[in-house]
């Protein structure tokens, strides 16, 4: 289980003016500027859940996972995950965990990816028999078998990608952070990598919070959701809740012989207003449909409904 | 430390095989080119001064002491500059924050690897040279005077990774650490006799070094290999060594009991 409570992390970070004038200035002083990143978080997540944590750029997701896996120390509050204070970072807690970051690579560039794998085995102490059969699992569920000899940095943007998940799953870890898993991939390698999660976790259940800016990952794989902004989290809960929040909203598309519009409409007054689109446009098609969660959830990032 | 530690190793064997051209210019191509210039740089000396010896070097025994001095350097400096600062900058640090073994065991037989891979370039190279440069009947020390030598390089090295971690570990608070590791490494390679036998510095200047690690990074494994160094001498720079090395260790706990704490992560 995952228990958050009153978690705050502010950074200082250094200002430079923009110019000569300004390097040189800051040669001899310098401007610092501190930013919450996460404020007063509280969150409890039970085991076997998947969680996604959404938000704009800098609202503090990533800050929260490199907290709960240990990378960064918080600035206050207090967090344990599987009963461990995760930036006490005990052995036996990092044995348990994985963080498996989009962007980064922690599998070793210039060697194929099975070396790397037995480094881990080794680090992990995963037994032989688990060993070979995590690799046969995750190769084959990934659809990589092919590429475990090949050196990564030969491999493309996806592939080096199911490598890392292969390189983070093989010791069977209880508690998961995916950082962005998909972003840069291909349509066809997001759905891959979306499928395998599904499956990873249908099979194993491990405690899973992901963080993604595409809203496909969150909605197949998340039942649950957690929308940050500055550092807030301005809503957590079931993910079909935030589409009945704005419920009473319907989305009309209307294609007229001049133009294509869209307008959001309270459901009492919708055939009210159909009738008005009728009379002043001349109609060519008319679509009526729920407001798309991604709207919902750009409100509530935006600072508008909260639960 | 469990069986980890061979893994980690063979890996970094690995990544000195990967790529083929490198590791034949850094095997080869660099040894022949330092090699050349300095021989014949002191070559030119000896001839400009008509000396046959020089702070009792001759012109074989110099031109060894900078062929054992070069790949011994190799040997002290392991992996390279930047071995953790870049990581830290990259934020590929945070691989050593999550897996469940100890960072600076990892570091230390990672940087060994390299060190080790190096001492075999050494007593590859020496017994070649031996092979095909030295006059018969000219003395330049046995093999339990190289594989001492060797040792002492090895322990040396092990000194210089203590002071690697003290600096590239600030790369946990400021900027830019590369300037401040290549000024260590100018200091080392001057007064620990990387550049010049130390003998050729005048008696106060010798006499200063003694109180500091430097003489024992370089100076003393080199003449060690070429037989020039008495027992006392080796014994006495095997316990300095060790000495300094607990001394700099206790400062890297410092720093990294408080710089752990401002590791942000960046680039992830």
């Amino acid at each position: 289980m995952i228990e958050i409570t009153n978690l705050s992390k502010s950074f200082k970070s250094h200002k430079k003016e923009p110019g000569l004038k300004g390097s040189l200035k800051s040669l001899f002083r310098r401007q610092s500027v501190t930013k919450m990143a996460l404020k007063s978080v509280n969150l409890r997540i039970n085991r076997g859940e998947i969680i996604g944590l959404i938000g704009a750029n800098g609202a503090g997701k990533t800050t929260l996972v490199k907290i709960l896996a240990g990378i960064v120390h918080p600035t206050e509050g207090s967090a344990t995950v599987l009963g461990h204070i995760p930036w006490e970072r005990p052995n036996e807690y990092r044995r348990q965990m994985s963080l498996i970051m989009g962007q980064k690579n922690q599998v070793w560039w210039d060697l194929p990816a099975l070396d790397s794998f037995l480094l881990l085995k080794e680090i992990y102490q995963i037994p032989l028999d688990q060993y070979k059969k995590n690799i046969e699992f995750l190769a084959e569920t990934l659809m990589i078998k092919d590429q475990l000899k090949t050196q990564v940095r030969k491999l493309s943007l996806g592939e080096r990608m199911k490598i890392e998940l292969m390189a983070a799953l093989l010791h069977n870890p209880q508690v998961i952070f995916l950082d962005e898993p998909t972003i840069g991939l291909d349509l066809s390698a997001q759905k891959a990598v979306r499928q395998f999660l599904s499956e990873y976790q249908k099979e194993f259940s491990p405690i899973t919070i992901l963080t993604s800016h595409y809203m496909e990952d969150i909605k197949e794989l998340c039942p649950r959701i957690a929308v940050m902004k500055e550092g807030e989290i301005v809503f957590d809960g079931p993910l079909n809740q935030v589409q009945k929040m704005l419920g009473d909203q319907k989305v009309l598309t209307v294609t007229s012989d001049k133009s294509i519009f869209k307008l959001h409409v309270p459901r009492e007054s919708l055939a009210y207003e159909t009738q008005q689109i009728f009379q002043n446009h001349n109609v060519i098609d008319l679509n009526i449909q729920d407001p798309p969660i991604e709207e919902i959830i750009e409100s509530l990032m935006k600072g508008g409904t909260t639960s | 430390m469990k069986l980890w530690w061979k893994d980690v190793m063979a890996m970094e064997f690995r990544k000195i095989f990967a790529y083929r051209s490198d590791f034949w210019i850094t095997f080869l191509g660099q040894i022949f080119i330092q090699l050349l210039v300095t021989v014949s740089l002191w070559q030119a000396i000896y001839q400009g001064n008509e000396v046959k010896t020089m702070q009792g070097y001759g012109l074989e025994q110099m031109a060894l002491y900078y062929l054992v001095a070069n790949i011994g350097m190799r040997i002290l400096w392991g992996e390279n500059i930047g071995f953790i600062s870049r990581e830290i900058y990259e934020g590929t640090f945070t691989r050593y924050l999550l897996y469940p073994i100890s960072f600076f065991q990892y570091k230390t037989i990672s940087s060994l690897s390299y060190s080790l891979f190096y001492s075999t370039q050494l007593l590859i190279f020496y017994f070649l040279y031996h092979l095909f440069f030295i006059e018969a009947g000219i003395s330049y020390g046995d093999l339990s005077h190289l594989f001492s030598g060797v040792f002492l390089f090895l322990l040396s090295a092990m000194l210089f990774l203590q002071l690697a971690f003290m600096i590239e570990l600030l790369a946990l608070w400021v900027d830019n650490v590369w300037t401040l590791m290549i000024m260590v490494r100018f200091f080392i390679t001057f007064f620990g006799g990387g550049f010049i036998p130390l003998k050729f510095l005048p008696n106060w200047a010798q006499d200063l070094l003694q109180w500091t690690p430097f003489p024992y990074l370089i100076d003393l494994p080199v003449r060690t290999i070429l037989g020039l160094s008495t027992q006392n001498e080796m014994r006495e720079g095997f316990f300095l060594i060790l000495f300094w090395m607990v001394l700099l260790s206790s400062f890297v706990k410092i720093i990294w009991s408080k710089g752990q704490k401002q590791y942000t992560g960046v680039g992830i």
